[in-house]
């Protein structure tokens, strides 16, 4: 159909202003920001794309990442969306599951919300370091299978895991807990140092260097061994 | 044409304007157009010569109808009265279509041979239809085709008038009258009404008995008549008919000091006149006008034969008092009237003031209003007859409604052509049927499957 308003072509307009579009455009600026820190990290510490899962880097990451969302006011939408990003790489070019997770955890720590959902079961791919240094007072749900080093450095937070986890789940863990539904891979608690471990399912194997905490399996203690049991 | 030029023909026009007003046809001023007073029949006529429109003078009986448009005819088009007269149609019930149209050739079909002899009235570039509802509804039909495009049929032969005007006179209804069928009504493009002038001006129109003298050229009349009953191809015919135009119209100025137009002029004006742009006031405006005029939200438009359904959300709107939907000749009509009225006026541009003029004579013989929407009317105070004074009426009330929802309606417009053009925004809502039109428009409403 012939346009039957070319007559106005060259009038300025106003446009109208809802408050969805308002919330839709105030949403992607801050995915866009969150995708930019993220962006930035990987660059960082991941020159070549190779992230070797060391300590120190792990540190310096996650401080990296704390500095790029430091002035950034975001809700679990945001991380959601951001989860969603990573998975489906339409904005982001290259995902790293390590980097990748420890960024969520930055944002998921840094959140000023106290419980935080991230529904990942739906995801191609599995992100490493989730629920990484969760702080006390607050509570994560991975709802769907998770990565590697799942609620590593664990600091007083509840992490819900509504799948299974991948190896070394609760590596270095202070204080807190961990909930897992299903089954924890090999290591799990490795260098752990405070709080407990709960799995639902099957442990392929426990830390072999575990310095406190606790480990449960279908409520029974399985580390450290209780006296007179031996596995 | 340089503005001198342009400037040169619009001041010969008013100065016709204001011979006529002064000399022949005397009546009040009723409208103010931009600060100037016009008698609307007058002017009316005057713009209907000037672009070639189609002209209905309705009127008490001896009110000038006839006359107003004889004078502009004469001057606009340099021909003497007398010619004028013998072109008219009168309308009556024995009227023929040998008589309007044309007849066979009687000496030339006895020779065998199909030749049309056609009427001053198909020949001539200016066309009065006396008294047009005394012609009985099928004999209007005759006209129908000639009185659109021009084009006249007889036997196995056409014409097709190169340029033309129309007028046509019609009385109020009394026992020898007709109503005029809906498709011709439609066609004509302006409706007034030639109005008593006055006890004052009456008395001097009673003291006028020769005015009709300086129009008058028996010579030249008697050499149309003769140029006119010659068998020559059409156009050959219009160009010798010209001519003597040409030497009516030096008569003209020589004899009275009255500039008229050659068609050469008349061409020019309507040049000048068809450059002249709208402005967006106008174009909102009259879309606007237009969406009240058409719009049904139930059944899609209006239609003359479907009525209003109960609890109808757009009662404020004229959609509501009105039962047919308007033709789409009414926005040419509009625009070739405004146009040619800011010409006149010597306006850059084509506005409101020049639209809100011209509107109520476009739409007063258009619309037809239900009953209860003239009861409301019929009895209050008011100076025009009734179909006019509430076309007036109804434009005041959506002009009203225009100045308020102006820059809204204008804005989504705007809005509704980057829509169009494919950019991804949010159409404007409202309550005026404008807002649903755009809408419907840009496809949200929805396709039949």
């Amino acid at each position: 159909m012939k346009n039957p308003f070319l007559d106005f072509r060259s009038l300025p307009y106003r446009k109208k202003e809802i408050p969805l579009e308002r919330i839709v455009r105030a949403k992607q600026e801050v995915l866009e920001h969150i995708v930019e820190g993220y962006l930035r990290l990987v660059e960082e510490e991941a020159k070549d794309l190779v992230w070797l899962v060391e300590h120190s880097r792990v540190v310096k990451a996650y401080e990296a990442a704390l500095k790029s969302i430091r002035d950034l006011h975001y809700d679990q939408d945001d991380i959601e969306e951001f989860c969603a990003e990573l998975d489906s790489s339409h904005k982001i070019p290259y995902m790293i599951s390590g980097p990748a997770g420890i960024y969520i955890s930055a944002l998921v720590n840094h959140s000023e919300e106290d419980r935080i959902v991230l529904r990942l079961q739906d995801y191609q791919r599995v992100f490493h370091f989730l629920g990484y240094r969760l702080p006390e007072g607050k509570t994560l749900v991975l709802q769907g299978d998770v990565g590697d080093f799942i609620g590593a450095g664990l600091s007083g937070g509840r992490l819900v895991v509504e799948g299974s986890t991948g190896n070394w789940c609760g590596a270095g863990m202070m204080r807190g807990e961990i909930l897992v539904s299903e089954h924890a891979g090999q290591k799990t608690g490795e260098w752990m140092r405070g709080g407990e471990i709960h799995v639902d399912g099957m442990i392929r194997s426990v830390g072999k260097t575990l310095f406190g905490g606790r480990i449960y399996r279908r409520g029974r203690l399985v580390s450290p061994q209780p006296i007179g049991e031996h596995t | 044409m340089n503005s001198e030029e342009n400037g040169t023909l619009r001041e010969r026009v008013l100065e016709i304007y204001k011979y006529i007003e002064e000399h022949f046809y005397l009546n009040r001023p009723d409208i103010d157009v931009k600060g100037a007073a016009f008698n609307s029949a007058l002017l009316m006529s005057l713009l209907t010569g000037l672009c070639q429109g189609k002209e209905l003078i309705i009127g008490e009986p001896g009110l000038g109808k006839t006359t107003s448009a004889e004078y502009v005819c004469a001057l606009l088009y340099r021909f003497p009265l007398g010619t004028v007269w013998g072109s008219e149609v009168s309308g009556h019930p024995e009227q023929t279509e040998e008589k309007i149209i044309g007849r066979p050739d009687l000496g030339r079909l006895n020779q065998g041979e199909e030749v049309v002899v056609w009427s001053h009235f198909v020949l001539l570039p200016i066309k009065i239809v006396d008294e047009i509802n005394r012609l009985p509804e099928t004999k209007q039909s005759m006209i129908l085709d000639g009185v659109d495009r021009g084009n006249w049929e007889y036997l196995n032969d056409a014409i097709i008038n190169r340029e033309y005007c129309l007028f046509a006179t019609a009385n109020y209804q009394d026992r020898g009258t007709n109503t005029i069928i809906a498709p011709l009504i439609d066609r004509f493009d302006v409706m007034v009404e030639s109005k008593h002038p006055g006890a004052n001006l009456a008395y001097l129109i009673g003291g006028q008995r020769s005015k009709d003298v300086v129009l008058r050229h028996e010579e030249l009349e008697n050499e149309f008549q003769r140029l006119l009953t010659e068998r020559l191809p059409y156009d050959v015919r219009m160009e010798r008919i010209e001519e003597l135009c040409d030497r009516f119209g030096e008569a003209l100025a020589k004899e009275h000091g009255i500039q008229t137009l050659s068609r050469a002029d008349r061409q020019a004006i309507r040049s000048q006149k068809d450059e002249i742009p709208f402005d967006l006031d106008f174009n909102a405006f009259l879309r606007v006008v237009l969406s009240e005029l058409s719009f049904c939200h139930r059944f899609g438009q209006k239609r003359s034969h479907e009525g209003c359904e109960e609890g109808c959300h757009f009662t404020e709107y004229l959609c509501k008092a009105v039962r047919n939907c308007v033709s789409n000749r009414l926005p040419i009509s509009v625009r070739t009237f405004a146009q040619a009225l800011a010409w006149l006026l010597g306006d850059e541009e084509v506005g409101l003031e020049h639209l809100r003029t011209v509107l109520p004579f476009t739409l007063a013989h258009r619309i037809q209003w239900k009953e209860e929407a003239v009861a409301q009317r019929e009895k209050e105070r008011r100076s025009d007859p009734l179909d006019i004074y509430m076309a007036k009426e109804a434009v005041k009330e959506m002009h009203r409604r225009y100045m308020e929802q102006g820059p809204q309606v204008k804005n989504a417009l705007a809005i509704a052509c980057r829509i169009a053009e494919g950019e991804r925004m949010e159409p404007i809502h409202g309550d005026h049927p404008i807002y649903w039109e755009i809408r419907r428009d840009l496809g949200e409403e929805g396709l039949e499957a």
